[in-house]
């Protein structure tokens, strides 16, 4: 096997279009397919030390915009730790595996392993992220809403690198919060993880945007929850009247990991302690989740 | 592919194929055995090492990632004369080694904890340790462990060195 | 000797310093010239018959060296725990599991070994696979092996159960259930064979006699030619016996075909699929009582799904057989225990060994007794429970040393918060369960153990014993043990590895029996070279033997403190006097006696006894159980390494609760879909519970300084009280573990609808 170093974007997806190879960023997940004899590429590109790949900054683009860009070889540790990214961001990557994982994993790792499970995707949803993809053929951004196609499933082509992650600026104002349940409290995979960014106006909800993931073949959007809650009191909000506008929205399965049953419960319960935590920030009562 | 990189302080070459996993790297090309490995999947911690002073698992890190990079292993956490360091000492005297698998993992995210926050409190012990698992001893004497590391490295910092 | 130096005292783990410094050697670091690794190709079909074996894809990997199959074994190719042993190796024609081993793939890495090993083209004519214990029952059911599907089945009479049913005031009666469950040690099986004259093997294991005579059989050898050393193990909780058996053998054979080295070091998914584990369980309990809450009649069927081969099965039948009934004294007890075998990874021994799963269905009913007749949980046990003098469930009086009273007075002495009442959020539930485990091997035959202790002329000690430490702290235990019996500090006592051509065959290291029996053999070999050097102290301060003490390392003469002699110059006295300073004694535990039509008799050389106590919180949104408070008191005789005393029982508790709420082998169609530890849910420290541990002394006569064995009982009770715990917080009886977060929520969404 061959293990190519480019020293920029450039010579990364040149080696990509002309080469068999596999990108490698953090390996924390390639590693595994590997091992499993899932893959086994001749050739692994690694641009997990590209600096134009990493970093969290706050840049200006089309019409003035505020836009966050986050550099995919950024690691979950990095993003967990950043006060720059809001907080359901920072707590999705908080969620990834383990300590020893999110040092070395990276974000667009999670993206584009595109598990349905991936604790970061359903918080992207709720911050309209925009994935900027690159090849040789140059630049093209992809709205996260219609990036997922499937589990382990994009739209990148074979030839394309995840560059950055952006959204808009505005949404670090907004409160937020991601939970998920796993089949244990350490190191576990997301049987349903869900995130909420919200405005909050003199206590009642403006706008909100609830994601979930694990509950069906993507991550998504509750677009029936969306509508339903903007006019109530976050602070008031119920598991009970949440419950149908969230179970409308997912079709969660019965697998190894958990029951279509309970995911559904649980879904509900997530959401409501994902906004019961932006009420406590909003309230100003503590650092918050 | 020729590596350079530092393990344990001291500079080292190997010759190894790149899609080497460093867990390999470090038990067949170096003779360290004390990284142990549970399960290949980065789902135990027990090959836990420190690289650039975070912990990560060797199993997952491939031997191309680590070119000019910093390794420490459970073999570089004692003393060069021997003389254990308080976290060792600390799980020895609390009771925390049962079978001791997972002990040369558990001391290295409990390090790179202690040597970032001095002073963690049981939450936070929890969250660095919460990648590596143990079968033996229910993990009261772990956490017991870094608790007491962390007072004794308090009450004399210059020991546990960095 | 009353006032002890190191007996009770917070000692460190005497073999610590080389865990802590990564130096300690594993199976899988040892490293020898020309060292070779071996792969199995695995069948991957829960039943039928090997068609065609295609070995030449693994041949043309790089690195290969060698291929071996079932006719490639020069012995019977048979291993297992009582004869007629019926597991093979490698798999000949038939396949029982999907985890069985058919193919042996050596290379010069273990990558290759692996590559080759998948590349392995094996063709297997399927069979309906039987996988349930009814499947296994039925009466024109394929037979997995030649006597059919059964592999023991036994029954315990006591009194008459049926008058005493009729007599009752009130009768509960229900079906429960438990899982299988992985062991989980950190350390997966490994070996590594060295080739000879004589046959050296590494090995992460438990009973490396056991390893001996199936490696010595297998290779057509005499045993006196096979060595098995224990190197540091991993952990092994039951789980090491029969796998190191099975590929200690696989690279013996291995080695001495190419002349060198070999070793086998199992992947986590092979350690979970070919590998035992816990056999799940269905108890139906009947159980009669009086309104004053004296239990009067108890009927038990317990079956035992033991998976493809026989393995433990038989024992794991008779303990259960003996411990469903509870530490409860009761006339008229009728107990039926029957082992099957299914087309699944075969079970085996597992911390616990059947008590765990009738436990929980015990401690269940009894709760569910106490709730019918408005009885207080903990006063039903008192009611029935056991005292020194009364007759258990195998007849079997003890006179002494029968704590459960008091492990249940210490539990209801503790100071408890009150109950929170519960909010829309949480529900809050207590439970308590009590429980008896039998010491070491009772009726599974001879319990031997031998120790030798030897004292060189500069006074310090060497312990050798055939049982091996395993992280349990036995190692420290013998060493506390030869060093208060000889009057030396801990940092002279060494305990060797264990090496089967240096130590008697000490059975294996089972049932909590390394402190007992294990610890009497010590003490019973340390007190022989005692003897010389009191005898030599004597001539050295001419006075008489009973007049010296040995203690702080000296040779003290009683009456005068001052007086005393370094015990290094007794030692080299001794010596050259000619007394003996090395001794090799034998522990035996009496032979178990017992009716083999109603199993009654005397069978267990003594019994831990524990009360445990449980406070939870249940989420009613997620059915996520928060465990505030545990208490678990165990009457362990005697003390001898606290801090070891409550590290296995913080472990052993975490591994309950495990059972009991978090882990579950998942099978579909025979092959175990959460073969890794992502998806097997084995406690992180984030799931870790607040055990708090109270020994209660009530001195074993038969055990050294009255010690008895505790690593598995709490394994049992925290389980029990567990399941009784969430019965109370939810207001619902779950008969079957784990207990899931699913299963919590589906029954409060139940409650909730009515």
């Amino acid at each position: 096997m061959k293990y190519l170093k480019p020293r920029s974007i450039g010579e990364a997806v040149d080696l990509l279009a002309s080469s068999q190879g596999m990108v490698l960023a953090g390996g924390t997940d390639a590693c595994v397919y590997m091992a499993e004899g899932i893959c086994s590429p001749e050739a692994l590109i690694d641009i997990s030390d590209l600096d134009a790949l990493k970093g969290i900054e706050t840049v200006v683009v089309e019409a003035g915009e505020e836009t966050v860009r986050i550099g995919a070889c950024t690691t979950l540790a990095e993003i967990a730790a950043s006060e720059l990214l809001p907080n359901c961001l920072r707590q999705g990557a908080h969620a990834v595996g383990s300590p020893q994982i999110r040092n070395l994993g990276t974000i667009g790792g999670n993206v584009c392993n595109a598990s349905p499970c991936g604790d970061t995707l359903a918080p992207l949803l709720t911050l309209d992220a925009r994935l900027v993809l690159r090849s040789t053929d140059g630049t093209r951004i992809v709205a996260s809403s219609d990036f997922f196609t499937g589990p382990k499933q994009t739209v990148m082509e074979s030839h394309e690198i995840l560059e950055a992650i952006e959204f808009p600026a505005a949404f670090r104002g907004k409160a937020s919060a991601f939970r998920m349940i796993g089949n244990r409290k350490g190191q576990a995979i997301s049987q349903v993880n869900a995130a909420v960014c919200v405005t909050v106006d003199s206590g009642t909800i403006a706008d909100v945007r609830v994601a979930v993931g694990s509950v069906a073949p993507i991550p998504l959007r509750l677009a029936k929850l969306e509508e339903f809650l903007p006019g109530r009191a976050i602070a008031d909000v119920d598991p009970n009247e949440i419950r149908e506008p969230v179970i409308e929205g997912i079709r969660p399965i019965d697998d190894v990991r958990s029951t279509a049953t309970y995911r559904q419960e649980v879904t509900v319960s997530l959401v409501f302690d994902a906004l019961r935590a932006c009420a406590v920030q909003v309230a100003g009562e503590g650092a918050g989740p | 592919m020729r590596i350079q990189f530092r393990c344990n302080g001291a500079d080292v070459q190997v010759e190894v194929e790149p899609d080497t996993r460093v867990i390999d790297l470090l038990r067949e090309h170096l003779g360290l055995t004390g990284t142990k490995e549970g399960c290949g999947r980065g789902e135990c911690g027990a090959c836990t090492i420190l690289l650039d002073g975070v912990p990560v698992n060797a199993c997952l890190l491939l031997a191309g990632k680590i070119a000019d990079r910093e390794i420490v292993t459970i073999e570089g956490v004692a003393g060069a004369d021997g003389s254990l360091h308080p976290i060792q000492e600390a799980f020895l005297d609390v009771g925390a080694v049962q079978c001791g698998f997972c002990t040369p993992g558990m001391i290295l995210s409990a390090k790179a904890l202690l040597d970032e926050n001095r002073t963690p409190g049981v939450e936070e012990v929890e969250e660095a340790l919460s990648g590596n698992l143990c079968r033996c001893t229910g993990y009261g004497k772990i956490v017991d462990g870094v608790l007491e590391a962390s007072r004794r490295l308090t009450e004399e910092p210059d020991r546990g060195g960095e | 000797m009353d006032r002890m130096s190191v007996i009770g005292k917070h000692v460190r783990k005497v073999d610590g310093l080389e865990l802590v410094t990564g130096q300690a050697k594993f199976s899988g670091d040892y490293r020898f010239p020309g060292m070779v690794y071996g792969a199995v190709k695995r069948a991957g079909v829960p039943a039928g018959r090997i068609t065609k074996i295609d070995v030449e894809p693994a041949r043309k990997v790089p690195g290969v060296v060698d291929v071996l199959t079932a006719k490639d074994i020069p012995g019977p190719n048979l291993i297992g725990v009582l004869p007629p042993f019926d597991q093979p190796l490698l798999a000949a024609d038939e396949i029982r599991y999907a985890g069985e081993s058919v193919v042996l793939v050596v290379a010069e890495t273990a990558a290759a070994a692996r590559r080759a090993a998948d590349a392995v083209s094996l063709s297997i004519e399927p069979v309906e696979p039987i996988l349930t214990l009814d499947q296994a029952l039925a009466p024109d059911a394929r037979k997995i092996h030649e006597n059919g599907n059964v592999t023991l089945s036994k029954k315990l009479i006591k009194g008459e159960v049926k008058p005493a049913f009729e007599s009752a005031d009130v009768v509960v009666e229900r079906t429960y259930e438990t899982s299988f469950q992985e062991h989980g040690y950190l350390e997966p099986e490994t070996v590594c064979a060295i080739p000879g004259r004589r046959f050296t093997l590494y090995a992460s294991c438990q009973s490396p006699f056991h390893i001996r005579g199936h490696v010595a059989a297998n290779l057509s050898v005499p045993a006196s030619r096979v060595q098995v050393v224990q190197a540091s193990t991993g952990g092994s909780f039951g789980g090491k016996d029969d796998v190191a058996t099975e590929i200690g053998a696989l690279a013996c054979i291995a080695a001495q075909r190419l002349n060198r080295p070999v070793m086998i070091a199992h992947e986590r998914k092979e350690s979970i699929v070919g590998s035992n584990l816990r056999h799940a369980a269905r108890i139906e309990i009947e159980t009669g009582a009086m309104n004053d809450g004296r239990i009067v009649a108890r009927r038990i069927r317990v079956l035992l799904d033991g998976g493809a081969y026989a393995s433990e099965s038989p024992f794991v039948t008779m303990k259960t057989l003996i411990h469903a009934v509870g530490p409860y004294h009761i006339d008229h007890v009728e107990v039926e225990s029957t082992s099957v075998y299914t087309n699944k990874t075969y079970c085996g021994a597992f911390r616990g060994f059947g008590v765990p799963q009738v436990t929980f269905a015990s401690e269940s009913q009894i709760d569910e007794l106490a709730e019918k007749l408005g009885i207080d949980p903990l006063e039903i046990r008192r009611i029935n429970g056991l005292k020194a003098g009364d007759p258990n469930a195998t007849g079997q009086v003890y006179e002494q040393s029968v704590g459960l009273l008091e492990t249940i007075a210490t539990i209801a002495d503790q100071p408890a918060p009150p109950k929170p009442a519960e909010t829309d959020r949480y529900l809050y539930g207590t439970g308590y369960a009590s429980l008896a485990q039998g010491i070491s091997n009772g009726a599974e035959g001879v319990d031997v153990t031998g120790a030798s202790v030897q004292m060189s002329q500069d006074g310090s000690v060497l312990v050798g014993i055939g049982l091996t430490e395993l992280g349990q702290g036995s190692r420290t235990v013998w060493s506390q043990i030869a060093s208060e019996v000889l009057g030396v500090g801990m940092e002279s006592v060494s305990v060797r590895l264990v090496d089967t051509d240096a130590v008697h065959d000490s059975g294996p290291t089972v049932a909590s029996r390394s402190t007992t029996v294990g610890g009497m053999a010590v003490y019973k070999a340390a007190t022989e070279v005692r003897k010389s050097l009191v005898s030599m102290a004597a001539l050295m301060f001419q006075t008489e033997e009973e007049n010296i003490e040995l203690r702080e390392g000296f040779a003290i003469l009683k009456m005068d403190d001052s007086a005393r002699i370094p015990i290094p110059n007794v030692a080299t006295a001794a010596y050259w006097t000619g007394f003996p300073l090395m001794n090799l004694a034998f522990s035996k535990a009496p032979d178990a006696n017992f009716d083999d039509e109603t199993h009654q008799g005397d069978i267990y050389i003594a019994y831990n006894y524990g009360t445990h106590r449980m406070d939870v919180r249940v989420d009613r949104l997620t059915g996520e159980v928060k465990v505030l408070h545990h208490v678990a008191a165990h009457d362990v005789g005697r003390v001898i390494n606290p801090l070891g005393l409550e590290g296995q029982i913080e472990g052993a508790a975490l591994m309950g609760f495990g059972f009991a709420h978090m882990e579950k082998i998942r099978y579909v169609d025979g092959i175990i879909q959460n073969a890794n530890f992502a998806d097997y849910a084995l406690p992180s420290i984030k799931d870790r519970i607040p055990t708090a541990t109270l020994a209660v002394e009530d001195p074993n006569p038969t055990g050294p300084f009255g010690a008895k064995g505790a690593g598995e009982p709490p394994v049992a009770a925290t389980a029990a009280a567990f399941a009784n715990a969430v019965a109370d917080a939810v207001g619902h009886r779950f008969t079957r573990l784990p207990i899931t977060r699913e299963d919590i929520l589906e029954a409060i969404r139940g409650r909730n609808d009515g």
